[in-house]
Order: C-alpha cells, then structure tokens, then sequence
C-alpha cells in the first residue's frame, strides 16, 4: 500500500487529468444506491447460489454416489474446481504484494479488485473439500483437535500439508486485504452521512492518517507483502504435491509445483481482466484503471502462458526421455484418448490465444482483453480436468481403467460456486471501495517524475 | 480561560506542509501531529521519524509460527510411532512444511498484533482533534502553542497558505 518508492506506468494525459479529489469523488460515487438492475442481476446470481445449495442438500442427504466420481477415477470436479479457485485467488497476492515489491506502480488501479478476488476465490475453493467429502460433518476430522480416541492427522501427507497452506493462505490474505482498505474505510466514513457513517467509522478502527500511524503502517504493509510473497508460492505448491506426491502417471514429477504456479497466476490474471473490464465499463473507471493498466496485465498474461507452455512441452519430453513405458502412455492417451477434446482447450486456450497479446492492437482494444481473458480462464478450467482425470482413469492396471463423467448434481454445484463468486463480488463493488483511494493517490503525487 | 491552545493548519499542498513542519522546529510551538491523505516521505523525513517497530513483532509471530507448526506435527506423529511410507516418525522435510506455513501465519499475526499495538488502534478519541479533509486531499499540520501566542501561530499558518483551525484547548 504505502507505495512511495514506485515508478508509475499510468498514461501521463490522465495523471495530469487526475487529482486527489478526483479520485475520491470517482471512487465514491460507485458507492452510491444502486439501481433496479443491479439487484436483478444479484438476485440471479443468488438463485444459482440456491440451486448449488440445493444440490449440495441433496449429495449430503443420498449419498455422494450421486456424484459422477468412481473406481479409479475418485476425484472429479470437486477437485477441479478446487484446484481452479486456489489459482485464480494467486493473482491477487501477485498483484498485491509481489508486484508491490517489484515497485510496479500500475499494478495500484487494480490491487484492491484483485486482492478481493483473492478472497472470495479462497473462500469458494475452501468449499470444495467439503463438499467432496461427502459426509461433510466429519470436517473436523481435518483439524488437530484433541479427541478421546488419541487420533491425529498424518502431518506426513500433502493433503494435511493442503488444509494448513489453503487455512493460513485464507486468514492471510483476509486481513491483508482488510489492513491495506483502512485508510479507505476512512475516507468513506469522512464522507457518508447517517448509518452508513457509523458503520465505517467502527471498522476504519479510528483512523485519521496521522504521521505515527502512517509510520507503522507502511512498515507492517511491507512486511503483510514479504510475507505473503513466499506463502504464495508456496501453496500452489503444496496444492501441486497433492498430485506429484502420488504415484500415478503424468502426476508424479518434480515439474508440478513451478508449474501450477505458473499456471494458477495465469489464471488469476485472466480473472483480474473479466471482472476488471466490465467494472471499469460500469463504474466510469476510465481514467483510473486505463488501457496501459489492462495492457501490462495482458503483457503479464503473455509470460505466464509461456511458463505454462513450456510445462506442457517438458512433460511430453520428460515422459519420452524416461523411456518410462507407463508415462509414454499416459501422454499419448491426453492428446488422443477420452479426454482429448479438453486437452485440446487446454493447449490452445492457455498457449495459442493469449500469444496474440504479442500484437499491441489486440492487447489495446478492450473487447479483445475480455474475450481472451474468457478463453484463459476455460483453458485453465480444462487444465486441471486434464490433470485430475486422465491420470487416474488410465492407472498402472489396464483392467482397472475407467471412465469419468460429471453429473448433473456435480454441474449445479459448480454453476453455485460461479454465482457465489460474482455474487459477492457484486455485492464487494457498492459497499466497498473497488479501488484504492490511497495507493491511486500515490501515484498522483508521485507524478510524471515517477512515470514509466 | 485555556492556557494552551492547538491549532491545525490544513494545507492543500505537501510542500507548503513540510515547509510549515521544519519552521516549526525552529520555533517555540511543539509540533503535535501531522494528518495526511497518504503516506509522505518527505513529510516522515521532515518528521525525522524513526522506523517502526513493528517488524519485532513479525519476527516473534514467525519463530513461535516455526516451533507451533513443526512440534505440532511431531508431537501428533509420536503419538503411535507408525512408520508411514517409509519415513521416520518425525520425519523433518514434511514437518517443515508445516512449520513454514505456521511461521507464514503467526508471523502475519504477530504484525497484526504488532499494528495494533503500535498504532494504538481501535481509537475513535483521536477523532475530535481531526479534520475530515485530511482523508482527502488536505495535509493538517497540529501545533501547540500557550494563549499569548495563538495569534501568532495562526498567521503562521496563514502565512504558510494553511486554512487555520483551532481544534482544541489543551495538548492533543
């Protein structure tokens, strides 16, 4: 947040244009009462949140055989989506606290949008193992509680090693994303009248910007950024072993954690760039978030998907240099086999379309931004399927493969989780402010000295 | 009749505010505070702040995090001394991990801690001697001065291109 050492790449035409009341009034006016179709759409969004419910009530009361997960194929898309959520939450911890770090100044438009949807993708992935679970009041069973049975978590595996990373990752970027909103809290509360004013001046905590609490604060955001920076990495790591501590093929190799890594940024960015456009578009952000902001994004998006396309050729290499007969068949069984129609989405809409970034008018023009970004985040969507499903329907035993399709209860679950997403983004976007007052300000004063 | 008197004087510009605080230092007013839409280095130098302390407490947070995690695992691990694929029972590399993402958290709560207590947050007094400009684009410089010289310390205000007001009687 305090940002003072960045260099700025916004356009200088609209540095120039903006002030720091500007700023405020642009900000604050997305506050206000909403209209008609806003709460229509929210209500729609609430109805997919209900159907989801509805089929999660129904898992829970027959069974979890209504879900399309079988022998071999034990996880399905309960753990596509989770791996999915967990990567799109990664890039508003990059944009956040790495590129913080980094002093890239154009990432302060966007941060708070991105470190929101850190947030509630977290929150979305979190609910997928219990889901999955099955029978979901056994949850605790996950956590070290003290029971007369002396039973205790196997600490030795991924999946314990999972809910400790994806718990601290929540509560971290929770309370960073809070911290870095209080002197914004602030701001609102300066300016609303009535109930509204007494509800932001107790969860801005008192806060007037004076020199001893900008002193702490500036020092205890760098350290919120440090901090969060390696915990980033680090879990989609984690989130990678729960395959490559496995033994099934195309699952267990040492290129996982860098590669769902990159992968997870990936998506995360194209996310930033669906829910960033149409924000921009309804909330007049113009001049704020501009098309150099979009740009970088997309430039961004250029070299993840390199990352991620390399990854995709080194494990085909890796798979032919082992001479491994088991991993040789599993990669020819993704490009051709069942699954192959996705694994095709997967290559070209997270390797090919995003290349076209490489051209300036397309990474420019916002109806290509979005439409990519659409593409991006299908093809990531299709990369975990690839993942998850191949390898455990194609195991070591011919007469043990099997197939895997998802169900109806399975499909309603993830329409749920989508709408919750943009349900609480909806609901995030006029209560709060979707951008950061402060850190725009920042980059106003610090001006064209500090322009790219 | 007060025998002290703080003034802010609220200036729209950081460098008429950073030219008030270093004449202030050079006078007989004490410089109270300094309100400021975001956080100025060259108000902090002009300040000569120290740095903060807080990082003592990330610190904190991070080496009990390290301890809590591992000795956790270990201690759940030794509770029936089943070898699990092949590993020891306290087997160092997973149990690790466990203690890196346990120092990632406690340390995230030790700089929590460490803000709070810092900053002196949750504190809604400080909002009486404030101005509600200062979240916006207003920079207040407070300053205390005795009842024969509040007139002088307002036209030093004025003379600075500050907006003066007299917040509060007494020491802020």
């Amino acid at each position: 947040m305090p940002d003072t050492g960045s260099y700025v790449s916004i356009d200088e035409a609209n540095m120039t244009e903006l002030t720091f009341a500007k700023i405020d009034q642009t900000v604050l006016d997305t506050l206000k009462p909403p209209d008609r179709s806003y709460w229509v759409t929210v209500g729609i969004l609430f109805l997919g949140v209900l159907t989801g419910a509805a089929c999660w009530i129904y898992q829970i009361l027959t069974g979890i055989g209504v879900a399309g997960m079988n022998i071999p194929v034990a996880w399905g898309t309960y753990l596509i989506n989770f791996v999915f959520w967990v990567g799109i939450a990664h890039s508003g911890t990059l944009i956040s606290a790495i590129l913080h770090l980094l002093r890239a100044g154009w990432r302060n438009p966007i941060a708070r949008a991105a470190e929101t949807m850190t947030v509630f993708a977290v929150c979305i992935a979190g609910l997928f193992p219990f889901i999955h679970l099955g029978r979901v009041w056994l949850v605790f069973y996950m956590l070290p509680v003290p029971n007369q049975r002396n039973l205790w978590q196997n600490f030795q595996s991924p999946l314990m090693f999972d809910v400790v990373a994806i718990s601290t990752y929540f509560t971290v970027s929770s309370l960073f994303w809070y911290t870095g909103m209080l002197p914004d809290l602030a701001i609102v509360r300066d300016r609303a009248t009535g109930v509204r004013k007494k509800i932001f001046k107790i969860i801005s905590l008192g806060w007037t910007g004076a020199h001893e609490q900008w002193r702490h604060y500036a020092r205890g955001y760098l350290f919120f950024a440090a901090l969060a920076t390696p915990l980033v990495i680090s879990v989609h790591s984690v989130v990678s072993w729960d395959f490559a501590l496995g033994i099934a093929p195309g699952w267990h190799t040492t290129i996982f954690a860098p590669y769902f890594v990159a992968g997870a940024i990936h998506s995360g960015l194209a996310m930033v760039l669906t829910l960033m456009i149409p924000i921009r578009k309804i909330f007049h952000y113009e001049k704020i978030i501009t098309t150099g902001v979009l740009e970088n994004v997309a430039k961004t998006i250029i070299f993840t998907g390199l990352i991620v396309g390399f990854a995709y050729g080194t494990e085909f290499f890796m798979a032919w240099y082992s001479r491994n007969p088991v991993e040789i068949a599993i990669f020819k069984y993704r490009p051709t086999g069942d699954y192959a129609v996705g694994f095709w989405i997967m290559v070209i809409c997270n390797t090919m379309i995003p290349l076209l970034f490489f051209f300036k008018r397309i990474r420019t023009t916002i109806p290509w931004l979005f439409v990519i970004s659409i593409f991006v985040n299908i093809g990531m969507w299709f990369e975990r399927f690839v993942i998850i499903i191949s390898s455990v329907s194609r195991d070591f035993i011919p007469h043990a493969w099997g197939l895997y399709s998802p169900t109806f209860i399975e499909f309603g679950i993830m329409l749920g989780a989508f709408c919750l997403f943009f349900f609480l983004y909806l609901l995030f976007v006029k209560h709060l402010p979707s951008v950061s007052m402060t850190e725009m300000k920042e980059v106003v004063d610090q001006g064209a000295s500090h322009a790219d | 009749m007060p025998t002290e008197y703080s003034v802010m004087g609220l200036f729209t510009d950081e460098k008429r505010a950073v030219s008030a605080i270093e004449a202030i230092k050079d006078s007989p007013w004490q410089l109270r505070r300094v309100n400021s839409p975001i956080p100025s280095h060259k108000i902090a130098d002009a300040l000569e702040l120290k740095k903060s302390k807080v990082g003592y407490f990330t610190l904190a947070g991070g080496i009990t995090g390290f301890f809590s995690g591992f000795l956790l695992a270990a201690f759940t691990a030794s509770q029936w001394h089943l070898i699990v694929s092949g590993k020891p029972v306290i087997a160092l590399v997973p149990f690790f991990i466990v203690g890196f993402e346990f120092t990632i958290l406690f340390a995230i709560f030790g700089n929590v801690v460490g803000l709070i207590h810092q900053m002196q947050l949750p504190e809604y007094k400080g909002l009486e001697q404030y101005d509600p400009r200062c979240s916006g684009h207003h920079f207040g410089v407070t300053a205390s001065c005795k009842a024969e010289d509040l007139e002088g310390l307002k036209h030093f205000f004025q003379s600075k291109g500050g907006e003066v007001k007299v917040i509060l009687n007494g020491p802020v």
